[in-house]
């Protein structure tokens, strides 16, 4: 029995999630309000103690981590393969997911946190909030919520984190304009990783990820948004924050052909 | 053919140089001399080799791949040449490993590399100081350029050391605890795990000896034994040229941003 808490379908969450789907994995899926600190409640502590979502049960047994869960995913389960046979692109798809786990992601999560979490928690009662945040039980996601919260994050780290991203971006594009994915020939993890951080791109950084600036992204961005187990996983959104990768929608083609 | 770019045996370089001699597999040694800033391989670098995630570390060229990020040079060997496996076939056992590998290089190597750099490679910089401010300034990669640029300065903030000490003291709490039930640090045998783990804890006892000594941590200590004690453990610290692997410290991996 394979259980995944999530909270939306989107950034870590999404990436277990669309890996099961992709993988043809039947799974409970239970959704944890990160808006309501569900996250940081006894009730789910005793299902992971770091109080960080996603979190992964199978039989009972705790898999950490939302990029590690994928890779457990696909050596546990039959089903396509998820990752290259061929060694030196499996090592390209732990690169590229290492890249956006510990540069990419984190950048486009502070602009989400500070565009999106952070001004939804300020309509909050501020003693409430504050006795939240001291429950958090890791240091690192305390001083995060506290930054996201009340809306501290410093002007340089913002533009750090935008330096980042439009840097990721180019890698990106640069790798996708000389293969079909991220790692070679086949779809696998990185993509879905890379997917679920970067939907949002083209309208939160529009400056950075346009049809005009990186052809190749967009169109991989597209291409994964049509898949089956993308509509499947997004369907277990509650809020607005999946509804707005409709921009990745193909409109049907005019006489230019155009997907603008 | 396999080829090795290293640097002495300690840190990121170690971790190949222990694989392949566990594996039995004839390398090609290109010893670099990390403090010249010199760039390797002889090559020009590949997209992904261009971006160091780990910082200053290893690349391994495989019939003309370059192959970087120490646990990942491991991950790639273990898939290339199974025999002898150094990877539990258990998906839950390797899942551990790769996030034990994560908490190692975003947490804990962070802060060992932080404090070895101020107390090894700020005085083995002195004498070229010229050179290696130069070329250090040269470096594409912002966090990089800056641990260099640090170690040429000896800047290191009270706060840094503090939090480095924080995250190295959490990171041997962990290994102590585990090692106090069991041999190798995930499942019953020596994996890729214990490389992983021993090649940045080879150096505390010498480097933080507050925080492991036989007092707090004899498990770690034993286990440090018993790791060395391996014939491929002992050939590659045999590669080293200054008799002091473990004083060989460079810049890298990037404190996470996030606190």
């Amino acid at each position: 029995m394979l259980t995944i808490y999530h909270w939306e379908p989107n950034a870590n969450s999404g990436k277990p999630i669309l890996a099961a789907f992709e993988k043809g994995v039947d799974f409970e899926s239970r959704y944890i309000d990160m808006l309501a600190f569900e996250q940081h409640a006894p009730e789910y502590l005793t299902v992971n103690p770091n109080g960080t979502v996603p979190a992964m049960l199978h039989d009972g047994v705790l898999v950490p981590e939302s990029t590690v869960m994928m890779e457990y995913i696909d050596a546990s389960f039959p089903g396509p393969p998820l990752r290259p046979a061929d060694p030196f692109e499996r090592w390209r798809m732990r690169w590229w997911c290492r890249y956006f786990d510990q540069v990419v992601g984190p950048s486009i999560s502070m602009f989400g946190w500070s565009f999106f979490v952070g001004p939804a928690m300020r309509q909050r009662d501020p003693e409430e909030l504050r006795a939240r945040i001291e429950r958090i039980p890791l240091k690192e996601r305390r001083i995060a919520w506290s930054k996201a919260i009340y809306g501290t994050f410093a002007p340089e780290e913002m533009a750090e984190s935008g330096r980042r991203i439009a840097e990721g971006v180019g890698h990106l594009e640069a790798a996708l304009a000389e293969r079909a994915w991220v790692a070679g020939n086949s779809y696998s993890i990185a993509d879905i990783a890379g997917f679920n951080m970067l939907a949002g791109l083209p309208l939160m950084n529009a400056q950075v990820a346009n049809d005009t600036a990186t052809p190749h992204l967009m169109e991989w961005l597209r291409k994964i948004n049509e898949r089956p187990a993308v509509r499947r996983s997004f369907a277990l959104g509650r809020t607005e924050l999946v509804r707005r990768y409709a921009h990745l929608e193909r409109r049907a083609a005019g006489p230019g052909g155009a997907h603008a | 053919m396999l080829e090795l770019y290293h640097w002495e045996p300690n840190g990121s370089w170690l971790k190949p140089m222990i694989a392949l001699h566990e594996k039995g597999l004839p390398f090609r040694s290109h010893y670099v001399d990390v403090l010249a800033l010199e760039p390797y391989p002889d090559a020009p670098r590949a997209r992904e080799t261009r971006l160091p995630l780990e910082g200053e570390g290893p690349v391994l060229v495989h019939e003309g791949r370059q192959i970087s990020e120490s646990l990942f040079i491991l991950e790639y060997l273990e898939d290339a040449f199974a025999a002898p496996a150094l990877r539990p076939t258990e998906p839950i056992l390797h899942a551990r490993i790769l996030a034990q590998g994560r908490f190692i290089n975003e947490v804990f190597m962070p802060a060992v590399s932080t404090l070895g750099c101020q107390r090894y490679l700020v005085p083995q910089l002195k004498a070229r100081a010229a050179t290696v401010a130069a070329r250090a300034a040269q470096i594409p990669t912002q966090y990089l350029r800056e641990g260099w640029q640090s170690a040429l300065a000896d800047h290191y903030p009270p706060e840094l050391i503090a939090d480095s000490r924080r995250k190295v003291a959490l990171g041997v709490r962990r290994f102590e605890d585990t090692l106090a039930g069991s041999a190798w640090l995930i499942g019953s045998t020596y994996s890729l795990a214990d490389i992983d783990a021993f090649a940045i804890c080879n150096a505390l006892p010498t480097l933080t000896p507050d925080l492991v000594n036989h007092a707090a941590t004899p498990h770690l200590l034993q286990w440090l034994d018993r790791v060395r004690a391996r014939p491929a453990v002992r050939a590659a610290l045999a590669m080293s040229r200054t008799g002091q692997p473990e004083q060989a410290f460079a810049p890298g991996p990037e404190h996470s941003r996030w606190g």
